[in-house]
């Protein structure tokens, strides 16, 4: 035990030492926390609209009102050609409507009279957000003007719990947490594991009694406590900048969090221990962790869409389980009801890649 | 730096005396075999060649990441779970469960027997979203009332609760619309076309910046550790004392590095049609030309680490710091235009993002350079500024 807390003390005299990587390892995880929560945002929110108006009637106008109030969109000037699609061709525009000649002499005739909507389809989920919206607004002006026959039989009274305003960084702010504790701890533990091996210091640690377990924890314990103060600095800026606050009960986000950081800095010794050199170390835990943390977690798009195969590896992702826990603490708040199979595959995670770390340094040892 | 070049004025027709165009072809094939920059060229592609990790990194990442993002992240609402707590249990309730259901949209969850139960599975995130038709429904409608149907939907997830709240209001609203069979139809019928991509297919959007995205890092990469292993062996010393000036050491250097990213774009042009089946409506031509400069970009941005960083590990961290912000900022995940006002206008100081722009326009939309100018123009800007920044710094950093 006493060995295993001298060994963690030598690897913080080590790291404090290296004045470049304490910086890197303090900002980057607070720049990445900034940019990924000012950056990702899913939905549109000024769309830019193309409006051509080929009828010209105080209707068509109303019409054309009453989608800018939406406040989603933003008019684009009309340029000189007539073309309908040009416009987004070039760019300027999301989507053009276009409303035929005769659309409020149809309209007046109630006979239907169809407004052709053209959307820009390469942004696959703003095209959605722009159809649902027109096609909504469409029906409510239809509904404040009195042109829809008979009354209206059902009506659907929605409730958004959790997030009634839509805030898009409720949901991705605590995702990034995530991400950012699974990749920068993850990251300084695989090149503090591989630089003993790159500059052979490793072979005083062989010469020494101390035994593989006790290295491995004492590393751990270092940079798990580096990783508590990467954490507990995300949190913060999480808090002034975004305004994140814990609901309900913090004991499940707390444990969560301590093994979340756990696992991280295990996978990272385990990397480290297999890579050949720091560039290798680097590069594999960046790739790994942070390409599974953002794509194969739930961060971005909801888990059920990734597909079969690439769904079997998303079982084994940390992130995927440690997002469940901050979304919840910090959005839904159910506390441990919910949360519980999350924490236990969490653990059962840790316990896997300890036990990965243990027979990697094992190997080391019998090669050399 | 003009005295170690060959002469490249006496290729050119119409300088100095008129030539046999086999006197010259001959000429320049001496010239070619005789100059130092071939014999450096050489040396660097032997060394390209040697170093498998290199090779590695030219071709394994770039695939996988083409094949994760574009697998892995779908913004398509489907299947989400919708909970159902049915009071009223009449034709016309099961009806309007089914026809929520009776898409790709829902899939209808019965476990929950009662409201409270049902509010606790959307809590607990357990279903996406809940319907409660209260026992009073039939009678509301018979009497000729609008008879509501209570939703709730977990907003935990903000664009997927937008959608599928857009969906649930549709479907409800084309029920109560049946619900009177003599109805006419609504006076405005907004008919939608997606252009471009009309299936809504999600890797078309992704991969095109997928590709923008690797040949970044990868280029930034692959230029940096070359340049800073021979500062970091101290190869870059003896190359010096040649009679090779910093000018052609830089060049010979450059030009194998851009021949092998050049496969790269290949690469993921082949990854893309294959395996996404991503259209290519431009020109090949201009997608080559366009991608040929942005890795001079990506060059650029290496080069600029090597002169910063001192070793291997640092230029690994330090590019790790400057591509991060690059690809995020990009377009390549979430769209520029949803970004705040500040980010959208210091994007247009990221070259990521003209070239990304550049892919989509020429692969999905297939316009051309009177369209894509003004992005062709940003990325030359770029290319001449990082490149003499760079080569500036390293000649001085040389002598």
């Amino acid at each position: 035990m006493q060995r295993t807390f001298a060994q963690c003390r030598k690897e913080l005299a080590q790291f404090r030492r290296d004045r470049l990587t304490v910086a890197l390892a303090l900002i980057l995880p607070l720049a990445t926390l900034l940019i990924f929560g000012y950056a990702i945002r899913l939905e549109s929110k000024h769309i830019p609209l193309a409006i051509q108006d080929w009828d010209q009637s105080w209707l068509s106008r109303a019409y054309i009102e009453r989608l800018f109030a939406t406040n989603q969109f933003v008019p684009v000037r009309r340029s000189e050609s007539d073309d309908a699609i040009a416009p987004i061709d070039r760019g300027h525009a999301k989507a053009t409507v276009v409303i035929p000649p005769d659309f409020s002499r149809r309209v007046a005739k109630h006979l239907p009279s169809p407004v052709q909507v053209l959307i820009d389809g390469s942004d696959v989920n703003n095209a959605r957000v722009i159809r649902n919206s027109i096609q909504a607004t469409t029906y409510y002006f239809m509904q404040i003007n009195h042109l829809l026959p008979g009354s209206e039989r059902v009506v659907a009274q929605v409730r958004l719990w959790f997030n009634p305003g839509r805030r898009e960084s409720l949901f991705i702010v605590p995702g990034v947490y995530a991400v950012v504790l699974a990749v920068f701890p993850a990251l300084l533990a695989a090149i503090a594991m591989v630089r003993e091996k790159e500059q052979a210091t490793i072979l005083q640690v062989y010469a020494s009694d101390l035994k593989p377990i006790e290295w491995v924890l004492g590393k751990g314990l270092a940079y798990f406590l580096v990783g508590q103060l990467e954490s507990g600095l995300v949190l913060t800026g999480a808090v002034v900048f975004f305004g994140l606050r814990l609901v309900g009960d913090p004991t499940p986000f707390l444990v969560g969090n301590t093994v979340f950081i756990s696992a991280s800095v295990l996978f990272g010794l385990w990397i480290g221990s297999r890579a050949s050199n720091q560039g290798a170390a680097v590069q594999a835990v960046a790739l790994v962790s942070f390409l599974t943390a953002l794509l194969l977690s739930g961060f971005i798009y909801p888990i059920s869409n990734i597909p079969f195969p690439l769904s079997l590896i998303s079982w084994v992702v940390p992130a995927r389980y440690f997002m469940e826990i901050t979304r919840d603490a910090f959005v839904r708040g159910t506390g441990w009801a919910g949360v519980w199979p999350a924490e236990l595959a969490l653990i059962g995670l840790a316990l896997l890649f300890l036990r990965a770390v243990l027979l990697a340094t094992q190997r080391m040892q019998l090669k050399d | 730096m003009a005295k170690g070049w060959p002469n490249w004025q006496r290729w050119l027709p119409g300088v100095g005396k008129p030539w046999h165009l086999r006197e010259q072809l001959l000429s320049l094939w001496a010239e070619l075999i005789s100059s130092r920059l071939l014999a450096l060229m050489q040396k660097e592609v032997r060394q390209i060649l040697r170093n498998k990790q290199l090779l590695f990194l030219l071709i394994f990442p770039p695939t996988i990441q083409l094949l994760l993002y574009g697998f892995a992240l779908n913004p398509e609402v489907k299947y989400l779970d919708l909970g159902v707590v049915d009071y009223a249990q009449t034709m016309t309730s099961r009806e309007l469960v089914a026809s929520l259901t009776n898409n790709q949209v829902f899939i209808g969850n019965p476990q929950s027997s009662n409201q409270a139960a049902l509010g606790e599975q959307v809590r607990r995130g357990e279903i996406a979203a809940g319907i409660v038709i209260p026992p009073d429904w039939q009678r509301q409608l018979q009497r000729g009332e609008t008879a509501a149907v209570q939703v709730l939907i977990d907003g935990v997830n903000a664009n997927t609760a937008g959608i599928a709240n857009g969906y649930i209001n549709q479907i409800i609203r084309v029920f109560s619309r049946n619900l009177e069979p003599p109805a006419p139809p609504a006076p405005i019928q907004p008919q939608v076309h997606f252009l471009y991509n009309p299936g809504l297919v999600s890797s078309w959007f992704f991969v095109p910046g997928m590709i923008g995205v690797v040949l970044t890092l990868t280029s930034s990469l692959v230029s940096s550790s070359t340049l800073v292993r021979e500062k970091d062996t101290g190869t870059l010393e003896q190359l010096l004392m040649t009679p090779a000036s910093a000018g052609e050491i830089l060049l010979a250097k450059i030009i194998p590095l851009f021949i092998l990213l050049m496969g790269d774009v290949l690469l993921a042009l082949l990854v893309a049609a294959l395996v996404f089946s991503v259209p290519l409506r431009g020109s090949v031509l201009l997608f080559l030309v366009l991608s040929g400069l942005y890795i001079f970009v990506g060059i650029g941005v290496g080069m600029m680490l090597a002169t910063i960083a001192r070793n291997q590990q640092q230029v690994v961290l330090i590019s790790f710091f400057v591509n991060m912000p690059l690809i995020q900022l990009s377009g390549a995940i979430a769209p520029v235009e949803s970004m705040p006002l500040v980010i959208r206008y210091l994007s247009w100081l990221n070259p990521l993002r003209h070239y990304i722009t550049i892919v989509r326009s020429l692969l999905l939309r297939g316009v051309g350079l009177g369209v894509l100018w003004p992005h062709v123009l940003a990325l030359l800007v770029f290319v001449i500024l990082l490149l003499s920044i760079s080569i500036y710094r390293f000649r001085r950093q040389l002598s």
